[in-house]
């Protein structure tokens, strides 16, 4: 019973890495008071440059691609969305188009109609010395592909950039007022800039994740849906680092979850697990009408 | 004595917006260590000009000098940093963040949230203010606001302070305590810039006065070498506007009436508290009130606009209303003129709507109450602030309703337009209305009413019409 619920966490641990990088990008778009629905062609496009690079045989390179196609993809959206201040619904879907267009294209034009036999080397997963070894929590959270680290780096350091440094108060100044930051001398349209390529880096290592530390291919479509998950796991984590982690966990125990019934037989349709982190948020934001929203209060306007 | 050097020079400065020339050729120059008001009409340019100074605006034309330097200001964080601090009109602070954090707005590197308290402290005390430092800025009061506004621009670093319209949003007391603080500011080393168009105001406290008309300048001299009757002819570029005389004559039926009313805003807070009042037919009650006392949601109530939450109310089911946001809450600007007409009563309206009377209609209101828009196709949005108003009061006066409810009605409209506004509502309650009117401005109610009702805290109190009594009852003193 031990090792399937250490399994199941570890499951879940792993099924949440590639959600809480891109949740913890969109996190911080949000927070300058942009929503960038084209968080799911970020991952796509990460995914898709991951493959390109790690043909090589080389993961590194592989990430630095799949990082690398995200920022593109991040800053084709501002181009658009902060400096030509279009809509950013608008330009989000038509990014998540383009992407899944261009992707579809590109690797059927290099890797044949089907592609079915590509397969990549994988990281695997790397233990920490000592902390591997606690019990449960040791392989649950200690033995991971390293872009699980990465979420634990990117979460106090985050927090820390967002509170405690002024470009983090200017930043979160502009997703409650972008108009007025600007008598304060702060550059609205550069900070979200700024933002928005960050996020495509992290979105696009969420990408090269499935594909580098999961999957091992490449499929057309392949992201999933987990960018427009992210954007919920940054409502039901409130906008916050570490809320948006253990939203992005909860997301990712819900999968593993799934595993787990049916491992135990249980002959539930699977679809009900799957729609489960969707119930929770629905019921998070329920739970959020009566109170105050905490929401940046400029979310989706152009600055 | 030696006249003091010059802080802020702006020379001969033009802008235009599109088609329309905000500015050509204003100048101001401001001595170091006085307090100079720029006094104008609404649309002189004064706004324009003080943006240019704060790096909002780019002058297409004109020079800027601070302290004898010739500078190009790019940006507002240029002006912060040759010492410029500027306070608007319409608040810049974060509602959502704290005083400490909206104070640390535009700093850089790592913030301290224990330094930046410390700072706000230290120039609360240098200023004379109070202002609790881990407060958000969404629960402080206007008055607070704009306290946390002024601190914001000492604490980084303003020497000369730029302040547009700063009393209008305060209670004569508060007001005066603002005033009295400039003046201090200049007297220990500071510089301020006050743009207003209040006359007494710019007499009492500032040492030059500039005088703005349609973006030139055109009267700029020592205080003490003007009268209020050449700065309001410069102002407005001949004889003020004389307002029509009305005879008074006795009220007559109870219009509404309310017993014990208790009425909650929109999050539930219960704003104003055990109010029975009365207005009859043929009177005008004013309301006074510093913001935030409950007058808006009492008004609200008394058009049907809220429910009451306690107590009773007696109200004619037509009510002319006029609120005091008009872009938000009385006309949609993206429509014409006869679409916007049109809106009124048309909650309870059904069916088919008759565009060719409503047009007709439109055009005859516009001529009526001197609204100037070119046609009844006009979009309301092209039209100046004045004209709107007008069209507001024509649509919600137009079918004579028993009881007219106004919000502050002439927020933003110059002498002229005032004028014009006043006098449709002595006219509406010469007609037979009841008329209750409530505005920011305590000399506007004492100037309209014939009873005076004063909010602090949610409760009604009747007062005389005095300046002086109603000035206290504002600030909660019996």
């Amino acid at each position: 019973m031990t090792d399937a619920l250490t399994s199941c966490l570890e499951a879940s641990v792993r099924t949440a890495t590639p959600l809480a990088l891109a949740a913890l990008g969109e996190l911080l778009v949000e927070r300058a008071g942009v929503i960038n629905i084209g968080l799911e062609g970020i991952v796509l496009g990460g995914a898709f440059g991951a493959l390109l690079g790690a043909g090589g045989n080389s993961l590194t390179i592989g990430f630095i691609a799949g990082c690398a196609a995200g920022v593109a993809i991040a800053a084709l959206f501002a181009l658009f969305a902060v400096t030509m201040r279009a809509d950013q619904i608008i330009t989000g879907t038509a990014v998540n188009l383009l992407v899944l267009g261009l992707t579809g294209a590109l690797y059927r034009g290099l890797y044949g109609a089907t592609g079915a036999a590509l397969t990549i080397p994988t990281t695997g997963s790397v233990a920490v010395p000592l902390l591997a070894r606690i019990p449960v929590l040791g392989p649950t959270l200690f033995d991971q592909p390293p872009p699980t680290y990465l979420v634990y780096l990117t979460v106090p350091l985050l927090w820390w950039w967002l509170y405690r440094t002024h470009s983090g108060l200017a930043v979160r100044a502009i997703g409650e007022r972008p108009d007025s930051v600007r008598v304060a001398g702060i550059d609205a349209h550069r900070w979200r800039w700024m933002t928005l390529l960050m996020s495509g880096g992290l979105g696009g290592v969420a990408g090269a994740t499935l594909v580098l530390s999961q999957s091992g291919t490449f499929a057309e479509g392949m992201s999933a849906g987990r960018g427009f998950i992210a954007i919920a796991i940054v409502v039901l984590g409130r906008w916050r680092p570490m809320g948006v982690a253990i939203a992005s966990l909860l997301f990712g125990a819900a999968s593993a979850l799934q595993y787990l019934f049916q491992a135990m037989g249980w002959r539930a349709p699977y679809q009900l697990f799957l729609a489960l982190p969707y119930v929770l948020t629905l019921l998070a934001l329920a739970g959020l009408a009566g109170r105050k929203i905490e929401a940046p209060a400029a979310l989706g306007r152009a600055a | 004595m030696i006249a003091p050097a010059e802080s802020l020079a702006l020379e001969n400065i033009s802008r235009s917006f599109g088609a329309v020339r905000a500015l050509h050729g204003a100048s101001l120059v401001v001595r170091d260590r006085t307090v100079h008001a720029v006094l104008g009409e609404n649309g002189a340019g004064k706004t324009t000009l003080m943006r240019v100074a704060f790096g909002l605006v780019r002058p297409d034309a004109g020079t800027i000098r601070v302290r004898g330097r010739t500078v190009t200001i790019a940006s507002p964080a240029a002006a912060i940093a040759l010492g410029l601090g500027m306070v608007h009109q319409h608040f810049s602070s974060v509602p959502a963040m704290t005083v400490v954090e909206n104070v640390a707005l535009g700093g850089r590197g790592v913030y301290r949230a224990k330094h930046v308290r410390a700072r706000v402290r230290e120039v609360c005390e240098l200023v004379g203010f109070e202002l609790d430092p881990d407060a958000r800025a969404s629960d402080l009061s206007v008055g607070a606001q704009q306290r946390l506004e002024i601190v914001t621009a000492l604490a980084r670093g303003a020497r000369t302070l730029i302040l547009d319209e700063p009393t209008a949003v305060l209670a004569p007391r508060e007001a005066d305590d603002l005033l009295g603080m400039l003046r201090r500011f200049a007297d220990t080393g500071g510089t301020v810039v006050l743009i207003t168009h209040k006359l007494p105001e710019a007499l009492a406290v500032a040492d030059d006065v500039t005088v703005l008309r349609h973006g030139q300048t055109v009267l700029a001299q020592a205080v003490g070498a003007v009268d209020s009757v050449r700065l309001a002819q410069a102002m407005i570029g001949g004889a003020p506007p004389i307002e029509t005389r009305h005879e008074r004559r006795a009220p007559g039926a109870i219009v509404v009436a309310t017993r014990a009313l208790g009425v909650r805003d929109a999050r539930g807070v219960l704003r104003a508290k055990d109010i029975s009042l009365e207005v009859r037919a043929g009177e005008i009650i004013g309301i006074a009130g510093v913001d935030g006392a409950g007058q808006h949601e009492l008004l609200l109530c008394l058009a049907g606009r809220l429910a009451p939450s306690t107590g009773h109310i007696e109200r004619p089911a037509d009510v002319g209303f006029v609120p005091e946001d008009r872009h938000r809450d009385a006309l949609i600007l993206d429509f014409d003129v006869a679409e916007n007409l049109a809106l009124r009563g048309s909650g309870a309206a059904r069916g088919r709507i008759a565009w060719r009377p409503i047009r007709t209609c439109a055009a005859a209101l516009l001529t009526e109450y001197d609204v100037r828009a070119p046609s009844a196709d006009t979009r309301v949005g092209t039209m100046s602030g004045g004209n709107q108003q007008k069209l507001v009061l024509a649509r919600e006066l137009e079918s004579r309703p028993p009881l007219v409810i106004v919000e502050n009605p002439t927020r933003g409209l110059d002498i002229a337009a005032t004028a014009a506004v006043h006098d449709r509502l002595r006219n509406a309650r010469d007609g037979g209305a009841a008329v209750t009117v409530y505005s920011s401005d305590l000399d506007e109610v004492l100037g309209l009413a014939d009873r005076l009702i004063v909010m602090f805290d949610g409760r009604a109190r009747e007062v005389p019409l005095d300046r002086d009594a109603a000035g206290r009852a504002m600030l909660g003193a019996t």
